[in-house]
């Protein structure tokens, strides 16, 4: 189970609905199974089509030009490296505990894509956040960890 | 030169989960060579045969991505912390 403070919760949502319909992103830090704080990371997608067409996650038929920039962000993020590593050690300078990342799914379920479970291998066990706006109206805030390409949901207590 | 190479979590089960491993070098290369010697394997997952950065990994000196100064020629000074970080991506 993960606790999280409703500020943290209101922060992913509100930051889901300003990026959309591109993908936000972010990473997440607290102690443990408690989430206590989220920052976000700009989504560098656009600068990332080789790195994902070359483990064939961009969908056949699907045009990514190099002249249409952005296109890609709405279905992929790819979080900006500099600043990824900037909050990396924001977080250990806080004196938290970097627990794993977040991002929206602006159109489809709360529930890690084929994309989202083959990259989760770069950073094995981490806390996967996922906020839908399928329902924009109801946003779906759900947490998993991927091991071994298997995908692990973890309830969320909104706390506050 | 002795630097300061921050290594990330997923990278840790090869550096016996220290997360700074100093070494004496006068390029990030060099430096990526010296932490193999002391912990063999972990350059590949960090290189291409080639010695290329892998494109899911970003190295940086002093917090700036090494693809902006001089890539794994980027010359290092004495103090300079070198930090590793695989991609965080994902889709929907
Ligand atoms: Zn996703």
């Amino acid at each position: 189970m993960i606790r999280m403070p409703r500020a943290a919760y209101e922060a992913i949502v509100a930051h889901a609905r300003q990026e959309a319909p591109r993908e936000a992103c972010g990473l997440i830090a607290g102690h443990g199974d408690r989430i206590e704080r989220v920052y976000p990371v700009p989504n560098r997608a656009e600068l990332a089509v080789e790195f994902f067409a070359e483990r064939g996650l961009i969908p056949p038929g699907r045009d990514y030009r190099p002249d249409a920039p952005g296109a890609i962000a709405v279905e992929r993020f790819f979080m900006d490296p500099e600043e990824q590593f900037r909050v990396l050690r924001e977080i250990e300078a806080n004196g938290l505990e970097h627990l794993g990342s977040y991002h929206s799914h602006p159109a489809t379920e709360a529930y890690p894509s084929r994309t989202d479970v083959e990259l989760a291998a770069f950073w094995p066990g981490m806390l996967l956040l996922i906020c839908s706006l399928r329902e924009p109206e109801r946003p779906v805030l759900r947490a998993f960890r991927v091991v071994d390409g298997r995908v692990h949901e973890e309830p969320i207590v909104v706390e506050g | 030169m002795a630097v300061k190479i921050l290594i990330p979590a997923p990278l840790r089960r090869f550096t016996e989960d220290r997360a700074t491993v100093e070494v004496e070098a006068s390029t990030v290369g060099e430096a990526l060579a010296k932490l193999d010697e002391l912990y063999p394997g972990i350059r590949e997952r960090i290189c291409e045969s080639d010695g290329r950065v892998r494109r899911f990994v970003s190295v940086f000196v002093n917090g700036k991505d090494i693809r902006s100064l001089q890539g794994i020629d980027t010359p290092l000074s004495e103090g300079d912390e070198v930090g590793i970080i695989p991609a965080m991506a994902g889709g929907q």
